[in-house]
């Protein structure tokens, strides 16, 4: 038995995955990209592919320099707006910059991770959402640290009573990530999709064109009242995020 | 009569290699085998510290490694570690996890000892005495020597592992509960067998004893 555990162990963990890095985040093939900030937000980039994940489900792409020279300056005036003892509070300090980041061969923007206080994010991800989609990705985190600030039962309550959500968000065809003309409740289709990526979608335009929200409340009461939710939840936490 | 005769240039030449190479591959075979011909050891006796009482000795196939704690940053995971040292709980505990000019680690007092080393196990074991909370430090900069208590992927599981870092690593620091630094031995360190290119040593070398200077 022993010498079949032996036999074994040589065969899976002769991958060369023996970094410090690997060793603190366990996702292999990564270099410090920006180990200072003010924020303390610590910036990764991968040196090669990987796979991580429950059968290696989440996959992306070694990053091309330039290409990373060129987003990082974005990537970072976002991740600004947030102070060090808020990141700390939502368990974020990796941030994980990566090509073509798919998930079960879905494409994604992001993973969050709260548990190795990761953001995954996919720096190839449509320019037109990019930053917006790195703050619906961090709502991701506030939520699942402060999931009472941010109940979905509650949330949902706000809807017309004729609508119900889908069973997840990837098993619908609400994905589209464009403002409506006439949001009716919901500001983008994906909003759609399940309460979670409702309030990350009304977050991230919080963060990202909140006078455009501002204007859009005052004719539509269900996202009046969603963003109140919002807003009241994020007090919570920090009274200056927003 | 027997006509003498005489090796030409390049037979000379060519049987003064072959002396050479013969030389060559019999001293190798005896001195290159021992990985610590090279390796300066510090002489305990005749080495002044400031803070005795804060000196651990770690003896291992290439020597003594002695290693300074620092109570001041991290009491706790230090009282704890010196607990382990007296009560002799490292003798014979395996370097089960080296990363080559990076980091090692050993402490695994269930499943990574001399006596008992089984590697489904080897990293989950415990000493017996409860999870410590993490004592991270900001300011404190995981330098090459620079000793930590290893934790699982969660913080305040810190336990009795522990690991030397045999380079700079900055993005540890704030991430680990430091426990002291290496002051001298860091080629003996260097010496331990690696795995290669994966992170778990098979066959891998262990310590000798680990003891507080005192105590010695």
């Amino acid at each position: 038995m022993r010498i079949l555990i032996l036999f074994l162990l040589c065969l899976n963990i002769s991958y060369v995955k023996a970094d410090e890095i690997y060793n603190l985040l366990k996702i292999p093939n990564l270099e410090i990209y920006k180990l200072k900030s003010e924020n303390n937000i610590r910036y990764l980039n991968t040196k090669g592919d990987f796979k991580i994940g429950v059968n290696d489900n989440i996959k992306c792409n070694k990053v091309n320099q330039k290409n990373l020279i060129d987003k990082f300056s974005v990537i970072e005036k976002n991740l600004n707006y947030y102070n060090s003892k808020f990141l700390k509070n939502i368990s974020l300090k990796y941030i994980v910059l990566c090509e073509d980041l798919y998930i079960s061969d879905i494409n994604t923007g992001g993973i969050p991770d709260t548990k190795k206080r990761t953001l995954i994010l996919d720096i190839n991800f449509n320019p037109k959402y990019f930053e917006r989609m790195i703050h619906h990705e961090i709502f991701h985190m506030i939520q699942k640290s402060f999931s009472n600030n941010f109940n979905e039962n509650v949330f949902s309550s706000f809807n017309n009573t004729d609508f119900s959500y889908a069973e997840c968000s990837t098993c619908s065809d609400r994905l589209n990530l464009d403002l409506y003309q006439n949001t009716n409740g919901f500001l983008t289709e994906y909003s759609k999709s399940i309460p979670s990526e409702d309030m990350a979608e009304i977050f991230s335009y919080l963060m990202t064109d909140e006078n455009k929200i501002n204007e859009i409340i005052k004719e539509d009461q269900i996202l009046r009242n969603k963003v109140g939710f919002i807003r009241q939840g994020l007090s919570k936490i920090d009274g200056n995020i927003l | 009569m027997i006509k003498k005769v005489k090796a030409s240039l390049s037979e000379k030449i060519l049987f003064i290699f072959l002396i050479s190479l013969g030389i060559f591959a019999f001293s190798s075979f005896f001195l290159l085998k021992n990985k610590c011909l090279f390796v300066d050891e510090v002489n305990l006796k005749n080495t002044n510290f400031t803070n005795p009482e804060n000196i651990a000795v770690m003896n291992i196939e290439c020597g003594n490694v002695v290693i300074e704690l620092y109570p001041d940053i991290s009491p706790n995971a230090v009282e704890r570690f010196k607990t382990l040292i007296n009560k002799k709980s490292y003798d014979g505990s395996a370097f089960y996890k080296v990363v080559e000019n990076t980091l090692i680690q050993a402490g695994d007092l269930e499943f990574g000892n001399k006596e008992y080393l089984d590697y489904s196990k080897i990293g989950s074991g415990k000493s017996g005495l409860g999870l410590l909370k993490s004592e991270l430090n900001d300011e404190f900069e995981f330098t090459e020597g620079s000793v930590g208590f290893a934790r699982t992927t969660e913080f305040n599981s810190e336990d009795s592992e522990f690991f030397i870092t045999l380079k700079e690593i900055p993005i540890y620091q704030g991430e680990y509960t430091p426990l002291g630094k290496v002051i001298y031995g860091l080629d003996i360190l260097r010496k331990i067998k690696t795995g290669n290119k994966a992170i778990y040593v098979l066959r891998p070398d262990y310590i000798n004893t680990f003891r507080m200077l005192n105590s010695n």
